[in-house]
């Protein structure tokens, strides 16, 4: 029935304007026309109220639209991809140079000078894995406080699903990282002697929790950063004390060295199951099950609420800008 | 055949929108915090109570001192902003927003940005790129397309704007101040386009803060006054007394 109208006007209103421009008109199918979003709609006819809550239906037609808009969500992740280092001369190389650099500073400091890299035989692969996973989440989550100021002026015109702009946040830093870790058994394997083995087979699903833990962040930082923007200035703050947190640039052992309460609590972080993953497919470690159970019930919190949470307040968005 | 099954473009019914006063600039912790303490709850009303129809082949403009809400009634019914009571029906399936700037990216190339909004409006890229030169010739750019848009003249970038709104084939246009920029060329080669949307059976809302040439292209004016109607009616009538009302507005 919806498209039944919009072959009704199939006779475009670019005949007049082609002929003004000097082109030859070409007719225009109903195929072209704009689609229809947002949450409450049926056969051509959109209501806005003062009071939407999301039903079921709405959920439904809410993924249909995400999906319609997923070149628009690409062509932008892509784009900021390109451009985040375009005027340097190494462009892309840059994705990988940063976490490969970051990697170098901390084993230098934590692993040579502290002596952190006592207890963990294999502690290049070891921190490179930690610090490679671990720099896609601190990226997806600044990018994501960002996706919406970034593009303030396409919200206030232009009405999409919203969640586009924090997924296209994620899906740019996941290739990033991606990207990144091509190079992770160049380094370990002559370093540590960690090469790849079927575990590998691992990566795509650590990869795929690991992204909407990721997205579930972005949402969350993207909605938390409109209101406040104050999130822009502590952000930094938070992802350093989380990766000081996380058993990246110390091993194991060291918790094991305290005990108690503080190894209990540790576990608790939704990373250390995250990581645990990780080195399970890249380095044949043993998978902590305990933390990964975590893991997993901190991605449906997270990933689940922070979409939730983004998409109840999407309308209100604009007003903030 | 439209007319037969829904009547008016849009109905806009009891509209209210309020901006808490802080709003202005971002609100932060401190700010919300304090709020909490002080129980503040000043606010400011962009729309109170604002109804109205506009039927299929009409024009209908917007008038109003600054800040009055014209941006924000065209938001509301663009649905990138949900009001804070009433309800909008717009049943057009699709509609376009046009204001100054319009949704561009001024460090991307004018090509780049033609493809944004195109995908931001929800096409395939095949679809974009099929459109293209078209956008591009109406839009008198030429080379220029390759050029990022903060080198672009104001005029440029209405023209680019409103070429791709039009191209887009919206059943209802809304336009916010975009017609007052733009050589008088131009100016004739969009109301051209305007006009053919509305022999389509489309809509149109124009809101300027200058006056002239309103009464020409309108068919009835809306006159709002610090949010809330003031006036509505043909087009003439209704720009004549605003311009009684506020000497100070540009003709």
């Amino acid at each position: 029935m919806v498209r039944f109208m919009a072959c009704q006007h199939t006779t475009p209103a670019l005949g007049g304007i082609n002929a003004a421009a000097g082109v030859v008109p070409r007719p225009v199918t109903a195929k072209s026309r704009l689609p229809r979003a947002g949450h409450v709609e049926s056969a051509g006819v959109s209501t806005v109220t003062a009071d939407q809550v999301p039903s079921l239906s709405g959920w439904r037609n809410y993924v249909r639209n995400l999906w319609r808009w997923r070149e628009f969500g690409w062509f932008l992740a892509m784009g900021n991809l390109k451009a985040r280092n375009a005027s340097t001369s190494l462009g892309l190389v840059w994705w990988m140079l940063n976490p490969l650099i970051m990697a170098a500073v901390y084993f230098l400091v934590f692993g040579l000078i502290l002596g952190g890299r006592r207890g963990e035989p294999q502690f290049i692969a070891w921190l490179l894995s930690g610090v490679f996973a671990f720099n896609y989440t601190a990226t997806a989550m600044t990018s994501g406080a960002n996706s919406i100021l970034a593009n303030r002026r396409l919200l206030v015109n232009i009405r999409f699903p919203r969640l586009i702009l924090p997924i296209s946040a994620v899906i740019e830093t996941g290739v990033g990282f991606l990207m990144s870790i091509t190079v992770y058994y160049l380094i370990v394997w002559p370093a540590d002697g960690v090469s790849p083995g079927v575990t590998l087979l691992w990566l795509p699903a650590a990869v795929a929790l690991h992204t909407v833990f990721n997205l579930g962040l972005a949402g969350w930082t993207a909605r938390l950063a409109i209101p406040f923007r104050d999130i822009n200035n502590l952000m930094p703050h938070l992802t350093r004390l989380w990766l000081y947190l996380s058993p990246i640039i110390w091993p194991l052992s060291f918790l094991r060295d305290r005990g108690g309460l503080v190894e209990d609590l540790a576990v608790l972080n939704p990373m250390y199951g995250i990581l645990s993953f990780y080195r399970m497919a890249l380095m044949g470690r043993d998978l902590d099950t305990g933390a990964f159970v975590l893991a997993l019930l901190w991605t449906l919190l997270i990933g689940g609420g922070g979409i939730l949470s983004f998409v109840r307040h999407e309308g209100n968005m604009v007003r903030h800008l | 055949m439209r007319a037969a099954r829904s009547p008016q473009a849009i109905r806009v019914n009891g509209v209210g929108v309020r901006y808490r006063s802080y709003v202005d600039r971002a609100s932060t912790f401190r700010r919300v915090v304090a709020r909490r303490r002080l129980r503040q709850t000043t606010t400011v009303v962009a729309l109170e109570d604002v109804s109205f129809e506009v039927e299929w082949g009409e024009t209908m403009g917007l008038v109003g001192d600054n800040g009055a809400g014209k941006s924000t009634l065209l938001r509301v019914i663009a649905r990138t902003m949900r009001p804070d009571s009433g309800s909008v029906v717009v049943n057009g399936e699709t509609s376009t927003l046009l204001q100054l700037g319009a949704g561009f990216n001024h460090e991307l190339s004018g090509r780049r940005n033609v493809y944004l909004s195109g995908l931001a409006h929800g096409l395939a890229r095949a679809e974009v790129a099929r459109l293209f030169d078209a956008i591009v010739a109406y839009a008198e750019l030429g080379e220029a397309i390759d050029r990022p848009i903060k080198s672009y003249s104001s005029g440029m970038v209405s023209r680019l704007a409103f070429s791709i709104s039009i191209h887009l084939l919206p059943d209802i246009l809304l336009l916010d101040e975009v017609l007052a920029v733009g050589d008088a060329g131009f100016r004739k080669k969009s109301q051209a386009a305007m006009r053919e949307l509305l022999g389509q059976g489309g809509a149109v809302m124009v809101a300027s803060h200058v006056l002239s040439g309103m009464a020409e292209m309108c068919d009835r004016v809306l006159w709002l006054e610090r949010g809330r109607v003031r006036d509505l009616g043909p087009a003439e009538a209704v720009i004549e007394a605003y311009g009684r009302a506020s000497p100070s507005a540009p003709r």
